[in-house]
């Protein structure tokens, strides 16, 4: 019951709207005249073709039977009303409505105005479960289509030839086909102008493609076009003629030679040119120089695409593969892959160009020019092959000359790209010319393989001895690094297949492929694959680092525990650096008087046994064997004049692994630590010694209390000489020695160990070890920057040592004239007066010892000023040491503050008083005797 | 070689200190009072053949020498838990066992007598040693075998091992109260003589500072014997810590001495200990960083000699030198710093006719022995203010001697007889040369001393001179 009130209402409006008034059974007005004119048009603007059929057919329609039209609109209108399709346009309905009116008034239709408006309204009413909802469409197509009738009816009156509207052209199309039904009754009616066809076709084409459904008669789907389309339509069926008039060859062959060039093959009018080194189309053929530039460009795919199959075969077939290398391959390989992509658009393509699109045909039967394939849409489709192409192109002159890590490298310097296109593809090609690469490092971490056999990997191996495996087996090469690796994380791959070369060489050690085997776990699935891929830095990150740690950590334990680094250490202190003090002591005492001998007679043999005796003698005797076995004696290389002290040495020998950490270089300055500190306890061990001869019970320190006299005054003073002088070097050594222990020794050695307890890999021991060994160094004045220093040092040394003699000469000579004075007392005692004997006694001390107490006093005198100099040059020269702390030295050595005040003006007058006493005494001495 | 030391302990007081000697020495080596090695005293990493020699693979015996003329003591030791730590062969009696009556000159007479078997003694102890570095007398120097004896084996030592070092650990009489020992003055005077001349190095144990740090920092009101000697044996196991646990340096008793002595004759060293306590409580927590430590071994209160200087003369003693020996765990970086701040705070007076300073040595604890201080320190100084003491000792000396009293005694002995008292007076102006000495380094003159001294040595040749026979068969 509603619907055909609609229809009715409907009906109603297509009656009002429609400007030609030859009314079936709905309402009236118009008039005849436009009616008649109306016809005219509607046989010109009608197509002929059956399928263009619907096209012209709401003109036609209304033109002949102006009833049929009404009717159809009529069941159009329906249709939209029943359809749910929605219109690209925005739709509003009142603006429709107004302008519908609008143009009725216009036309001096009001009555109709009026009856529209109400009918509108009354349509506008229909609400409810059947409302319509496509009221605004219903009017737009109604608007539509009586305007079409409407102008065109003014074109006819203008200008007879409407193929110059072609603006007018969609309108015609856009009319109303019939409608299934209709379809034979309709087609009586097309009879449409030869001269449109060009229009039409290349209308057609362009609709077909958009809309190749609506082809279709029977799909009755009504096609609307926006009046903006018409225009390029238009264009471009205006061009195409223009297009066809200037070209000798069509674009079909072009097409088709295109895409033969674009595979690298010459085709019949376009060819490869040497001289300008592209495909271009034969100079002799005239073709449009747009045509020309188009086609150039077209081709330089196939440029590109030569390119890139001669490197491929170059590569992969002709060049030797030690040139090209497994990441080279991958890198063909890639690219064939790519390749093959091509190829499959390359059939499509060429399977488009034979097989025309069937509705190309234009209506009068003959071919049509333009094919499937335009050059235009070849160029589209080319578009994105040719960034690929080109970029592959430049990949491939860019890695001619590259090889593995290079290559990967130079290949990721093109991926920094913004464009997304270029870097997913670039990605995906990475991630195959890595594959190899990134197998290498997988091996590399996990078992210390290097598997690379054409010199790809940045990491190089080199044969070399054992001890020499850790720091000089394996490099970086810097050029075969890609630059996606950091520096680094390569440093770690590094680190990690040589932690496991050295494992596996120098501690015959099995233990590290668990490590290995727990780091893959522990890293993850997508490691333990091997799977790595370019892009997966963090993947290969985490992995590295996982098998670096636990490889790392073995690595240190069994350096700990197998070969007992820290043992080891600790032994070299104890022994090397004088640690066991009491063993150092003996051997001291035992090689001593071996070591007075000139260095070529000293037998080694000999020595190793004198070793061996301090050893059992001392606390030495309880530590490992292991340790004791390594302990030995060394003779340095001398020259003539050398005396033992000057040659001997301990030595301490490591094996394998450990040789890696105490080199020969490092075995080198310990062994100078060792002298130094061995000639430091020789001087220490001859000033105990001086000590010794003049030690407080012996009897000539009695001789000076009990003996008053000019003589025994003179020794007095000559022996306090002695005293103080041995005080004050025995004061220097023993402050020396403090500083060397605590400053030097031990706080580097408790640094050292803090160090130890942090090192995560050998690099890190070796470093810290180093770092221990060279603060040794320079804080024992054995560096380079200290070597005037040092020489005072040595100066002073042998001063001491001087000294020395003089002290044990001037001891046992004061011995010697007491014992012999003894004797004659005690002789004397027996038969003697007590008075007569003494007076005696003081004369036969004087008598002995006179001459050689002047000569022993002088000697003193000229060894004391000696050591003074020296020994104030030394501390002078302390703080100009900037390198070191050696403030603790001098703050030891000046503690008293003794050598600041002497400094202080003193130090002149302070010696001369010193010495003076001893001269003026011998004169006065001398006239005694005399 | 191991620079053995054989230790005789003369007299009562010698073998009471000597015994507390051992048993800490026994402690600190895991060593038992049957003289075997404990099970877990393996790895100690010390050095046990200075005082032990092994009789067995586990049984350590010390190189001691047990010498009384009484057996009061060396009985009371022989019937201890320690009586098989001990060599008997090393323990000798007078068969006589009737002491020395507190008369240096009976000890001394009877030490002449038994000269042959002591020596006997000795000489197998030291034909025992690889290479002997010395010996360590332990005695007091009021009584009579201490002093008597010791002085007379001070000399046999000097005269047959003159090139081994002579050490004493002498324990001086407590003078703040009345001794039962009248004669305590001639005693001490005698013995210090040959302190002075035949000893290399003198550790002096005041028993009035001892007591002192008994009541004051102990808080002990009457401390006894036995406490005073657990001070004692302390000081002496702590001051040998260095040739016990070897190190870098300090290993040997020449070496640790010959820095402390520059001159021969200043050889008398004071001792200084923190933290002090006595068995009973150990549990004292007190500060105990090496700064800590060493300033408090600075103190007065801590040093176990008294000082009866007056103040000004105080203010004038200076430091010889001074040995802090630190045990525990000590962080070696940490010493520099303390001696920073004691040089800054001028915590010390140091000699000025020389170089001086601290030396610290840093020493292992034994790890055997439970503390409740994590630090320890012991100082040995040569100090100047000693020579107080000795003119004390002087001064006591002359006022019995003035009025003549209780020489009868010594008279009774050959070197005394006829009346010839000339080695009291000979030992008088020995122990005032020396306390003169000490003076002198008071003084930046200290080097020119003894040339002053030469115009007034020419003008008394003729009184010396006297003097002289007498001495003569003594030596």
């Amino acid at each position: 019951m509603e619907g055909d009130v609609v229809s009715d209402l409907v009906r109603q409006l297509v009656v009002r709207i429609f400007p030609v008034v030859n009314r079936g059974g709905g309402g009236g007005g118009g008039g005849e005249e436009k009616n008649s004119s109306s016809n005219v048009v509607s046989s010109n603007g009608s197509s002929g073709q059956p399928l263009r059929k619907g096209s012209g057919a709401a003109a036609a329609a209304a033109a002949v039977v102006s009833e049929s039209i009404v009717d159809r609109a009529h069941r159009y209108a329906m249709r939209i009303i029943g359809s749910r399709i929605s219109p690209s346009l925005a739709n509003d309905e009142g603006a429709m409505a107004e302008a519908i009116k609008r143009q009725l008034v216009q036309e001096n239709r009001s009555s109709d105005a009026l009856t529209f408006a109400d009918l509108h309204r009354r349509l506008s009413l229909q609400s409810g479960p059947g409302s319509l909802e496509n009221r605004w469409s219903l009017l737009y197509l109604l608007r539509a289509i009586s305007d079409d009738q409407r102008r065109e009816r003014a074109e006819t009156r203008g200008t007879a030839f409407p193929y110059t509207s072609t603006l007018s052209a969609p309108a015609v199309r856009g009319g109303l086909p019939a409608l299934p039904e209709n379809v034979s009754r309709s087609n009586n009616f097309f009879s449409l102008g030869e001269q449109q066809t060009p229009t039409a076709a290349a209308a057609g084409e362009l609709h077909s493609q958009q809309h190749s459904q609506a082809i279709e008669p029977s799909s009755g789907v009504l096609i609307l076009s926006k009046d903006d389309g018409d225009v390029r339509a238009a264009a471009v069926a205006e061009y195409v003629e223009i297009h066809q008039t200037e070209t000798e060859v069509t674009e079909m062959a072009l097409v088709r030679d295109i895409v033969y060039a674009c595979q690298g093959i010459d085709g019949k009018y376009v060819k490869f040119n040497k001289d300008a080194d592209g495909f271009l189309i034969e100079e002799t053929l005239r073709v449009p120089r747009a045509t020309r530039t188009l086609v150039r460009r077209l081709c330089e795919v196939g440029w590109l695409f030569q390119r890139v199959k001669n490197h491929i075969s170059e590569s992969l077939e002709d060049g030797p593969l030690e040139a090209i290398g497994t990441v080279g391959q991958a890198f063909c390989a890639a690219l064939q892959e790519e390749l093959s992509d091509y190829y499959r658009l390359m059939a499509v393509l060429e399977g488009q160009v034979h097989n025309p699109v069937p509705f190309m045909l234009t209506s009068d039967g003959m071919k049509s020019t333009g094919s499937y394939l335009s050059l235009r849409r070849l160029s589209v489709w080319l578009a994105e092959p040719l960034v690929r192409m080109r970029l592959m192109a430049v990949l491939v002159d860019d890695c001619k000359t590259l090889r593995g890590g290079a290559m990967a490298g130079a290949i990721h310097m093109h991926a920094q790209h913004g464009d997304p296109l270029v870097r997913t593809f670039l990605r995906r090609l990475l991630r195959q010319v890595c594959s190899p690469l990134f197998e290498m490092v997988r091996r590399w971490v996990l078992e210390g393989e290097v598997d690379d056999y054409y010199g790809e990997f940045f990491v190089v191996a080199q044969a070399v001895k054992a001890e020499l495996l850790w720091r000089e087996g394996y490099q970086l090469q810097t050029a075969m690094l890609p630059s996606f690796i950091p520096e680094p994380l390569a440093q770690r791959i590094l680190r990690t297949g040589k932690s496991i070369n050295f494992l596996r060489v120098c501690c015959s050690d099995q233990g590290w492929a668990q490590s290995a085997a727990d780091a893959v776990a522990a890293a993850g699935a997508s490691a333990s694959g091997g799977s790595l891929g370019y892009g997966e830095t963090e993947a290969l990150e985490a992995l590295v680092v996982e098998a670096a740690g636990r490889i790392d950590k073995h690595l240190i334990q069994i350096m700990y525990n197998r070969y007992r680094f820290r043992d080891h250490c600790l032994a070299i202190k104890r022994y090397l650096l004088l640690g066991q003090g009491d063993f150092i002591q003996y051997l001291m005492d035992l090689v001593g008087p071996e070591l007075v001998m000139p260095a070529n007679t000293l037998s080694s043999f000999k020595l190793s046994g004198t070793l061996e005796s301090a050893v059992r003698a001392s606390n030495a005797q309880y530590d490992d064997s292991d340790v004791l076995d390594r302990l030995r004696v060394r003779m340095m290389p001398h020259s003539d004049g050398d005396r033992g002290w000057d040659v001997f040495s301990l030595d301490y020998s490591v094996r394998d692994p450990l040789t890696t950490l105490f080199t020969e270089e490092v075995m080198g300055k310990y062994l100078k630590i060792f002298n130094f500190l061995w000639r430091l306890k020789r001087v220490e061990h001859a000033l105990s010694a001086t000590w010794q001869t003049m030690k407080p019970n012996c009897a000539i320190a009695r001789l000076s209390l009990n003996e008053e006299g000019g003589g025994q005054s003179q020794l007095t003073v000559v022996l306090r000489r002695c005293q103080t002088l041995r005080n004050e070097m025995n004061h220097f050594v023993t402050n020396l020695q403090y500083y060397i222990m605590f400053e030097v020794l031990e706080y580097s050695w408790a640094n050292f160990l803090e160090e130890m307890e942090e090192a995560h890999d050998l690099d890190e021991l070796i470093a810290a070890h180093d770092k221990y060994l060279g603060s040794i160094l320079e804080k024992a004045l054995l560096g380079e920057r200290s070597q005037l220093l040092c020489k005072t040092l040595f100066a002073l040394f042998d001063l001491i040592l001087r000294f020395r003699g003089l002290a044990d000469r001037l001891y046992e000579n004061a011995r010697e004239v007491q014992a012999r004075s003894d004797i004659a007392l005690r002789e004397k005692a027996k038969r003697d007066a007590p008075k007569a004997r003494d007076g005696q006694r003081r004369l036969s001390t004087a008598h002995l010892s006179g001459d050689f107490l002047g000569s022993m006093g002088e000697e003193m005198d000229g060894l004391a000023v000696e050591y003074s100099s020296l020994l104030e040059g030394f501390i002078a020269q302390l703080p100009a040491q900037q390198h070191v702390d050696l403030k603790f030295l001098s703050f030891r050595l000046d503690f008293s503050e003794f050598y600041t005040q002497q400094h202080m003006g003193m130090s002149t007058s302070h010696l001369r008083i010193l010495r003076n006493p001893l001269k003026n005494t011998r004169p006065s001495w001398e006239k005694k005797c005399g | 070689m191991p620079r053995e030391i054989i230790t005789l302990q003369v007299g009562q007081c010698g073998n009471q200190i000597g015994m507390e000697f051992w048993k800490q020495l026994c402690l600190e080596h895991g060593i038992s009072k049957e003289g075997i090695l404990e099970d877990f005293a393996t790895q100690g990493g010390d050095r046990k053949d200075v005082f032990f020699y092994q009789a067995d693979d586990e049984h350590y015996i010390p190189r001691a020498l047990l010498i009384d003329l009484e057996p009061r003591v060396i009985n009371s030791i022989q019937n201890s838990e320690y009586r098989n730590l001990y060599n008997h062969e090393n323990v000798f009696v007078a068969d006589h066992g009737g002491g020395a009556g507190n008369n240096w000159a009976s000890g001394y007479h009877q030490g002449e007598q038994v000269e042959e078997d002591i020596m006997d003694m000795i000489d197998r102890e030291a034909d025992g040693s690889d290479s002997l570095e010395g010996f360590v007398l332990c005695h007091s120097i009021a009584g009579g075998t201490g002093s008597g004896m010791g002085s007379y084996l001070l000399e046999a030592l000097n005269d047959r091992y003159s090139k081994k070092l002579v050490q004493t650990y002498s324990v001086f009489p407590n003078q703040m109260e009345t001794s039962d020992v009248v004669v305590q003055p001639y005693n001490s005077l005698l013995t210090l003589k040959r302190l002075t001349l035949n000893a290399d190095c003198v550790v002096v144990l005041d028993n009035t500072a001892l007591n002192r740090i008994a009541v004051d920092r102990l808080h002990i009101p009457n401390p006894t014997f036995a406490q005073t000697n657990s001070l004692v044996s302390t000081v002496m196991s702590a001051s040998t810590t260095t040739l016990r646990y070897p190190g870098y340096m300090n290993n040997d008793l020449v070496g640790l001495v010959a820095s402390l002595i520059p001159t021969p004759r200043c050889h008398f060293l004071m001792t200084g200990y923190t933290p002090l306590t006595v068995e009973r409580q150990a549990n004292a927590i007190r500060k105990t960083t090496v700064l800590d430590v060493m300033r408090r071994l600075l103190q007065a209160k801590n040093i176990m000699v008294s000082s009866y200087a007056r103040t000004k003369e105080a203010s004038q003693a200076k430091y010889i030198s001074i040995l802090n020996i630190i045990q525990g765990e000590v962080d070696p970086t940490q010493v520099h710093k303390s001696l920073q701040r004691i040089r800054e705070r001028k915590l010390a007076n140091f000699i000025e006719w020389g170089p001086a300073s601290i030396q610290v040595a840093l020493s292992r604890k034994s790890p055997y022995v439970q503390t409740a201080h994590r630090v320890s320190g012991l100082m040995l100084a040569s100090h100047t203010s000693i020579r107080h003491l000795f003119s004390k000792c002087i001064s006591q000396y002359e006022k019995l001697r003035k009025k003549q009293a209780f020489l009868d005694n010594y008279r009774k002995f050959p070197m005394f007889a006829d009346n010839d008292l000339s080695e009291f007076d000979e030992s008088r102006e020995i122990v005032q040369n020396l306390v003169d000495e000490y003076k002198a380094c008071e003084s930046a003159d200290y080097i020119k001393w003894g040339m002053e001294d030469r115009g007034k040595a020419m003008t008394s040749e003729g009184n010396v001179s006297g003097t002289l026979d007498s001495r003569v068969p003594a030596l």
